[in-house]
């Protein structure tokens, strides 16, 4: 404990040693927070091996002392691992010991290591910005692997370069921001709702998106699940209806995010209602129509005359303009299909006391707020006709496996008898095409692993021999991935039934016109050698892809992607669910292709991870705002139109107008610094005086 | 008029005249003059050569390339197997370094230097880029029209693939050929596995003549289903292989198909208005006669 109160109480003298010195600063910053003066900068430089991650191809004792020569420097040190507690106490002591203004550690990427390093400078008695991190790692070691002089030299400009930046720092306050209590979740297959139903769960309200008229997504689509073969939808349709009921999950279905404004704990979010064309009981009763309002009668969808193809039996059953999906549908309310209706009003006619029906419907936009986001927006299958040698959408047998679960399910276009679409014969021999699109790298297809079309296609097989006596299916197959809990165990017992495993990838299948059969062309690679193989149906296993809108709502929520589309973790291993954006979570296959107890598992982190600044009520912001040199301000509000994110704006102060900055909504672009022509406009932690010392530090080899 | 230095090729020459001859002269009428390419010597066949030391076939091809670098022309061609040697060979020298650093070493040996200042193209491609010639010049250009004939298309193997390094987009079922059948007046015909080889390149004719001939068979038991009145392609290989193949699959499996085989470029003389003794088809191994009674 004295220990303790020593260290505070030099800390607290240091700081009052500092102030004094930075009175001296300019009076335009007087209003500002103090900046060092770079004379009078005590800097400590701490390098890391990083194991050998650093010290493998970096010349560790060359560069510490390199660091001790730089101007500024008051310590330098090495240690194996100086993220470690013991390395950590090594920048905490030095701090006090050789009364350092600033540190600098020169590591890995400021994105793993920063927090841990600014709390052992706050830890040492600084302000937790005046820390500057030079990457010596990711940007230095690792990219010159085979070059020790050229990453050793690097390194020292890296150091030299942070040091420069860590003379200069100031001390920084992070504001707090209350975070609204609601959160929104974009998307409601089943990690979207049950996203949903733990945070309502957790007594927060929660915004649940969809942009289908119904909600379920892919999983209400499938007939039944791996490897415990229980019917999909008698799963899920009793966590439908818990969404549709519970009374902090406002369902939002047929409706899309249209934009998104603010920051974590204040998001705005504005949606946009497509027109359904059909009223629910309670916005029917806002219209006056008391007892009016969809019941889901389905009165109205005998006398459409329009008929268009049912998306969600795949386009094999058909379905009028006034439809709904599936009898399951939640919420159980019709849909018009503005697009293909006819505006011939039969619909209305039919509906009659009901008055459901409006066809005059139009978008609608609703604005709301909410502290965290949770984007759950799944996937689509690939359009596996790309691989035009397996003649999708040529041969009428040859289908993809999301159709194969519509037509084998029982509440599927043909009750769940496996017939084939040339001639509605049942099928005799089956054969499954692995990979199909996945694992490509012809530039067709997907260069990933799918990761559930094998344990999918291995209850395909099995389905397939519980329905048809004396059906043969072949699985042509890579690797058989069954990497779950009891799917190994699966694998075996569908080896048992008799389903024929060949290791190979077809080459080509062709059609023999008259019957319509399949003539697959294919390598056996255990055999070594080529095969041919007449069957009577293709299944192809199709890889999956993020879905059409993810690319678009990603954008509005400001989250990346990585090269193959899907959305960005934070980190892939310690942070899967957060994002790069505060306050905005991901859930489901759209991070990446998961089956459904991954899916599950990653959307109760997500929900999770989304609840707790909810829980904690308020979120410190990261304190880069841009400030206003009111001194230097002319008023002209050049900087207020420049702004992206509406943080600026003109007041009256002392008779003269002059910029005000609203924190809390400034991301610390410096867009406005940038462009000030009076140069009034000071970035923390970005400032023009830091950057220009780190420039001037890189080519003229630093402040004298 | 366009100007290219024309490669001709082996076989071509040497066993299909005719194919060599209508080339210059139907390319003439569609605004391309092709240039003799003196001292150009084998491309060198990409199976034969490839398949035993690729730093002879990199060099021989691209001695050849030289060739047509000095007369500072593109080059092209009407074999699939010169197109692979050819522009395979010019596309490698060009993106690694290193390569034509090697090769240049060995062209030292005969004061020549790959520079990489010209591009390949197959004659064909030629003929049905918009830019170029285009289908609509071909339909134009036609005197004679093929009219009432069923005409299959085999595309051959070394013009397409391997997909990635070559710029025809879909290599499963391309359809650009069948367009510039269908300029002629005929009528283009679909059959089963048209993508299937012919069963002659990669040096399988070379290593194991039946089975070769055996996937010949195969395709011509195709294009017996779908009724075709003629074949034809764009490598002269692939038409000694469908066509003097007949004749050996005749002896060694009892078939006979009878079914004539036509460079493009002999069809669009044809079209054009050359004679059968111009483009020489009294050479072929199978007779021309039946499908030119429908036509002429």
């Amino acid at each position: 404990m004295a220990e303790k109160k020593m260290k505070k109480e030099t800390a607290s003298k240091k700081k009052e040693a500092k102030t004094e010195k930075t009175k001296a600063a300019p009076a335009a910053k007087s209003a500002l927070a103090p900046m060092t003066d770079a004379k009078n900068a005590r800097v400590g430089v701490f390098i890391c091996h990083c194991g050998t991650n650093i010290a493998g191809s970096v010349d560790i004792k060359a560069v510490e002392e390199y660091a001790r020569s730089l101007p500024g420097v008051a310590f330098a040190a090495n240690y194996q691992y100086v993220c470690s507690t013991p390395g950590q106490k090594i920048i905490t002591d030095a701090i006090n010991e050789h009364n350092l203004t600033g540190t600098v550690v020169a590591a890995c990427s400021p994105r793993l290591h920063e927090p841990t390093f600014r709390m052992a400078t706050k830890m040492g008695g600084l302000n937790p910005f005046r820390f500057e991190m030079a990457n010596i790692r990711e940007q230095g070691a690792w990219v010159h692997m085979h070059d020790r002089e050229g990453a050793t030299e690097k390194a020292k400009d890296a150091i030299r370069i942070a040091v420069a930046k860590a003379s200069l720092l100031q001390d920084l306050i992070p504001k707090s921001v209350p975070v609204e209590k609601a959160a929104m979740v974009v998307g409601a297959g089943i990690a979207g709702m049950q996203a949903a139903l733990d945070l309502a769960n957790a007594g927060i309200k929660t915004y649940l998106i969809e942009k289908s008229p119904t909600i379920g997504g892919r999983m209400s689509q499938l007939d039944k699940t791996f490897p415990t073969l229980d019917c999909s939808q008698c799963i899920l349709t009793p966590k439908m209806v818990d969404v549709g009921r519970a009374e902090n999950i406002e369902l939002m279905t047929y409706t899309e995010v249209e934009s998104v404004e603010g920051y974590i704990g204040n998001f705005d979010v504005t949606l946009r209602r497509k027109p359904r064309g059909v009223l629910t009981p309670a916005e029917a009763e806002a219209r006056g129509l008391v007892g009016g309002g969809c019941n889901g009668c389905g009165d109205c969808e005998p006398v459409c005359p329009v008929i268009k193809p049912n998306l969600f039996e795949m386009g094999m059953k058909p379905r009028k303009a006034i439809y709904i999906y599936h009898p399951q549908v939640v919420p159980l309310i019709y849909t018009v299909d503005f697009d293909s209706c006819i505006k011939c009003g039969l619909c209305v006619t039919a509906c009659g006391e009901k008055k459901a029906i409006d066809l005059e419907a139009k978008d609608e936009f609703v604005k709301v707020k909410v502290g965290t986001a949770i984007l759950a927006l799944g996937y689509d299958m690939f359009p596996i006709e790309k691989k035009e040698e397996w003649g999708y959408q040529k041969y009428e047998n040859v289908v993809n496996s999301l159709e194969f679960e519509r037509l084998i399910c029982a509440s599927g276009p043909t009750g769940g008898h496996m017939v084939r679409p040339s001639d509605g014969v049942t099928p005799k021999k089956v054969a499954f095409l692995l990979c199909a699109g996945s694992r490509d790298n012809t530039g067709v297809g997907k260069p990933y692993c799918s990761r559930f079309c094998c344990m999918y296609s291995l209850k395909h097989a099995h389905q397939l021999i519980e329905k048809i006596p004396g059906v043969q299916p072949y699985i042509f197959y890579m690797d058989i991935r069954s990497f779950g809990k009891m799917y190994e165990e699966f694998y075996y017992r569908i080896q048992d039934e008799g389903a024929r495993f060949i290791r190979g990838r077809v080459a080509n299948i062709l059609e023999d016109p008259d019957t319509k059969n399949l003539i697959i062309m294919a390598d056996d690679t255990l055999l070594d050698r080529p095969m041919k193989l007449e069957v009577d149906m293709v299944v192809l296993a199709a890889a999956v892809q993020p879905s059409s809108d993810t690319d678009r709502t990603r954008k509005l929520f400001g989250v990346s992607c990585s090269l193959d589309g899907w959305l960005l973790e934070a980190h892939p291993k310690l942070n899967p669910c957060g994002t790069t954006t505060a306050g905005v979570y991901i859930a489901g296959v759209c991070q990446g292709p998961k089956d459904i107890p991954d899916t599950v598992s990653s959307a109760e982190g997500a929900a999770s991870a989304a609840s707790i600044p909810i829980h904690m009520g308020e979120v410190e912001l990261e304190p880069y705002f841009a400030q206003c040199i009111e001194e230097k301000c002319a008023g002209c509000g050049m900087c207020v139109n420049l702004c992206p994110y509406q943080a600026l704006a003109l007041v009256e102060k002392d008779g003269r107008k002059v910029m005000e900055v609203t924190e809390a909504k400034c991301k610390g672009c410096g867009t406005c610094g940038g462009f000030c022509p009076g140069g009034a406009i000071w970035m923390q932690h970005f400032a023009t005086p830091q950057i220009i010392a780190q420039i001037d530090a890189f080519l003229l080899g630093g402040a004298k | 008029m366009r100007e290219y230095a024309f490669f001709l090729g082996c076989i071509a020459p040497n066993r299909y005249p005719g194919a060599e001859s209508a080339s210059y002269r139907t390319a003439e009428k569609l605004g391309i003059k092709l240039l003799d390419l003196e001292g150009a010597s084998c491309c060198p066949a990409p199976g034969a050569f490839g398949s035993i030391d690729l730093d002879i076939w990199y060099a021989m091809a691209a001695r050849n390339l030289v060739l047509a670098e000095q007369m500072k022309k593109d080059i092209a061609l009407i074999c699939n197997g010169c197109y692979k040697s050819i522009w395979e060979v010019n596309h490698k020298l060009k993106h690694h370094p290193e390569l034509k650093e090697r090769v240049n070493e060995v062209l030292k040996g005969i004061d020549m230097e790959f520079k990489g200042t010209i591009d390949v193209w197959h004659l064909a491609e030629l003929f049905y880029d918009p830019e170029i010639v285009g289908v609509q010049k071909i339909r134009d250009s036609v005197k004679v029209s093929m009219e009432g004939t069923r005409i299959a298309v085999h595309y051959g193997c070394h013009l397409m693939k391997p997909r990635k390094e070559r710029h025809f987009g879909t290599t499963e079922h391309p359809t650009w050929m069948e367009e510039m059948v269908a300029a002629l007046g005929a009528e283009p015909v679909e059959y089963r596995n048209k993508m299937l080889c012919c069963g002659a390149g990669g040096g399988v004719r070379g290593y194991d003549i039946v089975h070769s001939l055996d996937i010949t068979n195969e395709k011509l038991i195709n294009l017996k289903e779908a009724r075709v009145d003629a074949l034809t392609e764009v490598c002269p290989f692939c038409q000694l292989q469908f066509d003097r193949g007949q004749i050996e699959i005749e002896e060694k499996f009892g078939v006979k198909y009878n079914l004539p085989v036509l460079h493009y470029c002999e069809l669009l003389g044809l079209a054009q208005g050359m004679s059968p003794q111009e483009l020489a088809l009294d050479l072929h191994g199978i007779s021309c006669e039946p499908f030119l009674q429908k036509v002429l």
